[in-house]
């Protein structure tokens, strides 16, 4: 199977901090895998670099074989990024957002359609698509926002804590799209989350981040066996010391 | 006391004072302002009073009688330069450049008739008054411009009072552009233009800083919603993220100086209308309100200097986190804004020594100014240098912006600013 992402020894620093330290992993295509860890731990700087928002200071990180430094524009045409927390633009509605968005992957009538209706299917907002975003309650923009991610069906997409804060409900549905999703149309799915429940639920790898550094990886069933663990949270508390 | 009231106010402070963007916004720019504002006010009328002082005054005798000595020796007296002519009409007098070449700015006749009309008086005739004529150059400078006239005016009064009372009348002429105005005094006529030479500024500098609060706020509103970050993630080249941006600002620019123009005009028309029934000054009939070519030249500096604003703030908002953030960066840029338009209220710029011109030069948010006093006089020159020179000023701004948002450098150094604070904050 090919490599969607390959990150070797990624080291990132801001001032004295070593926020990524020589990390390396790979995802496979079609897979979903999910980097996990405590608050600054580095999850989220790792997915800057990888959907070209940042450059790293040391080591290469490819995305379908294209360096994302060298070759950021290419890059950018197979991947989207949901950043944690985003927001849509208060004043456009969500069927305005959602052509707006559309329109920097095709300039075809048709396909713009096309990929809206993708969308409204997704985030199941039905007619309040048609309302302003800024009537929106914070799981409809994130369901709107997940809808955006995943409409054009691209390669790669990245999503920052892509269910955090919401509700039950809307938990629920945006970790069902995300399943859903990758299953129907092959998507390779990289996430970070707080929540292992989720991650054990959605990823076929993960990645436990800590200070910079993988600590653990490996498929959420197979860490919880090696490690005797009941789930991934037991797993990340014994591998870091606390428990 | 009400309960909890302490508490909540001591926090409020601690907020208040601890935020540096404040702390400067606040406290340290009137600190700086105002004293800078003393200093150019002081300036201002310290330099009308020199030049009150320096100025000759120009002293047609075409009555030649022993009155017309005795009232010229009273002005010696006083001080003042005074350079004597004879027998020439006040037409001749312009014609013949007399008053740039006496470095003069107004000049008095005495009619034929004076001292004979003086004698009448002294000796009982009470009705019959002596008249001077007094001419003075309009040149639409600040609010201090008219010390000079004013102090010549003081000196017949007090001439009245050593002689006897009401026995000497001036009529008051004014020279514009080279033509002279009967019976329009050039004090109300700077009044006048006072009223109105005020009202363009101040709302050159609610439209500016309205614009870049605006501008600032749409970028700054990006970053803080994270659309900006999802923006840059996308198939779209990044100078066409900033273009846009300034393009819509450019449009809305376009639309707030057509709009300042129209009611520019209209106020113009208005104060004339107003004042004509009084004191019947009409500032179209006397040819002080711009050309139509003036007009379209006001409107390109302020529309040039606008975008040059508006650049300027979405670049300041580019280091800034949020939209108070933002706004605060912005609240930076005010000084030199309000600094040279309220200079520029004050003082008349033709005076002003060359290092002050050349600052007030170098500061693009003073040009929509100078303009808009140099259209009247037909200085159109001094207009279009400064829309070359603002213009020069935004293709460099609009070129850094370019720069910040077509690299990953800038987005770079202020995402590792941010992070670095998460870090710090969750050791």
């Amino acid at each position: 199977m090919s490599l969607a992402v390959e990150a070797k020894k990624v080291v990132k620093q801001f001032g004295n901090i070593r926020a990524l330290d020589e990390l390396s992993f790979q995802i496979k295509t079609g897979e979903i895998y999910g980097l996990i860890g405590p608050n600054g731990a580095g999850k989220t700087t790792m997915l800057r670099i990888i959907s070209t928002l940042l450059l790293p200071t040391s080591g290469t990180v490819h995305v379908f074989g294209q360096n994302v430094t060298n070759n950021a524009s290419e890059v950018r045409k197979i991947l989207t990024y949901l950043p944690e927390e985003a927001g849509a633009y208060r004043n456009l509605s969500g069927w305005e957002y959602l052509k707006f968005m559309a329109k920097f992957n095709t300039t075809n009538t048709e396909k713009i359609q096309q990929i809206i209706d993708e969308a409204a299917k997704i985030s199941g907002l039905g007619e309040r698509l048609k309302d302003r975003a800024k009537t929106y309650s914070k799981g409809m923009k994130r369901r709107l926002l997940v809808a955006r991610a995943l409409m054009t069906k691209p390669k790669l997409a990245i999503l920052d804590e892509p269910a955090s804060g919401l509700d039950v409900l809307h938990a629920y549905h945006v970790r069902k799209i995300i399943k859903n999703y990758v299953k129907e149309h092959e998507v390779t799915v990289l996430l970070s989350s707080h929540n292992m429940l989720e991650v054990e639920y959605l990823c076929n790898n993960v990645a436990l981040l800590d200070k910079g550094k993988i600590i653990v990886e490996g498929s959420p069933k197979n860490l919880i066996t090696k490690y005797e663990c009941e789930n991934l949270e037991e797993v990340f508390a014994k591998v870091v010391g606390y428990a | 006391m009400l309960k909890g009231f302490r508490t909540i106010l001591l926090k409020e402070l601690k907020e208040l004072i601890r935020d540096p963007k404040i702390l400067v916004g606040m406290i340290v720019v009137p600190l700086v302002m105002f004293p800078i504002l003393g200093l150019v006010l002081g300036y201002a009328v310290e330099s009308a009073q020199e030049q009150a002082q320096q100025a000759t005054l120009l002293i047609i005798d075409n009555d030649g009688g022993n009155w017309s000595q005795t009232f010229i020796g009273y002005l010696e007296n006083t001080g003042i330069n005074i350079n004597l002519e004879n027998n020439l009409t006040p037409q001749q007098v312009i014609d013949q450049n007399l008053l740039p070449q006496n470095n003069s700015t107004q000049f008095i006749e005495i009619p034929l008739g004076f001292s004979a009309n003086m004698t009448e008086h002294t000796e009982g005739n009470w009705e019959i008054n002596a008249v001077i004529n007094s001419y003075g150059v309009f040149q639409g400078g600040g609010i201090f411009s008219d010390i000079g006239s004013s102090g010549i005016t003081a000196i017949i009064n007090s001439f009245n009072r050593a002689i006897a009372p009401n026995v000497l009348y001036t009529t008051q002429s004014t020279i514009i552009k080279g033509e002279i105005q009967q019976g329009i005094d050039p004090s109300a006529l700077s009044g006048l233009m006072i009223s109105q030479s005020l009202a363009l500024p101040m709302t050159i500098i609610i439209m500016l800083t309205y614009a870049m609060q605006i501008a600032a706020t749409s970028v700054a509103m990006e970053k803080e919603e994270k659309t900006l970050e999802t923006l840059l993630t996308m198939p779209v080249d990044r100078f066409a993220i900033l273009m846009g941006k300034l393009s819509s600002t450019v449009i809305v620019a376009g639309i707030a100086a057509i709009a300042v123009m129209i009611g520019y005009n209209y106020m113009l028309g208005s104060v004339t209308l107003g004042i004509q029934s009084q004191t019947s000054i009409d500032l179209v009939n006397l040819g002080l309100v711009p050309s139509p070519i003036g007009y379209i030249l006001l409107g390109i500096s302020l529309f040039i200097t606008l975008l040059s604003a508006l650049a300027l703030a979405v670049i300041m908002s580019a280091f800034a986190e949020d939209v108070r953030g933002a706004q605060a960066l912005i609240g930076y840029i005010y000084p030199i804004i309000f600094i040279p338009t309220l200079a520029l209220i004050y003082l008349d710029f033709n005076t002003l020594p060359d290092i002050i011109k050349t600052i007030l030069y170098a500061i693009p948010y003073s040009h929509p100014i100078i303009a808009s006093k140099a259209v009247v006089f037909g200085d159109y020159t001094t207009v279009i240098f400064g829309i070359i020179y603002v213009t020069a000023f935004t293709i460099v701004i609009m070129y850094v912006a370019s720069r910040l948002f077509a690299t990953e450098k800038i987005l770079t150094a202020k995402l590792r600013f941010k992070r670095k604070k998460k870090e710090n904050q969750s050791q």
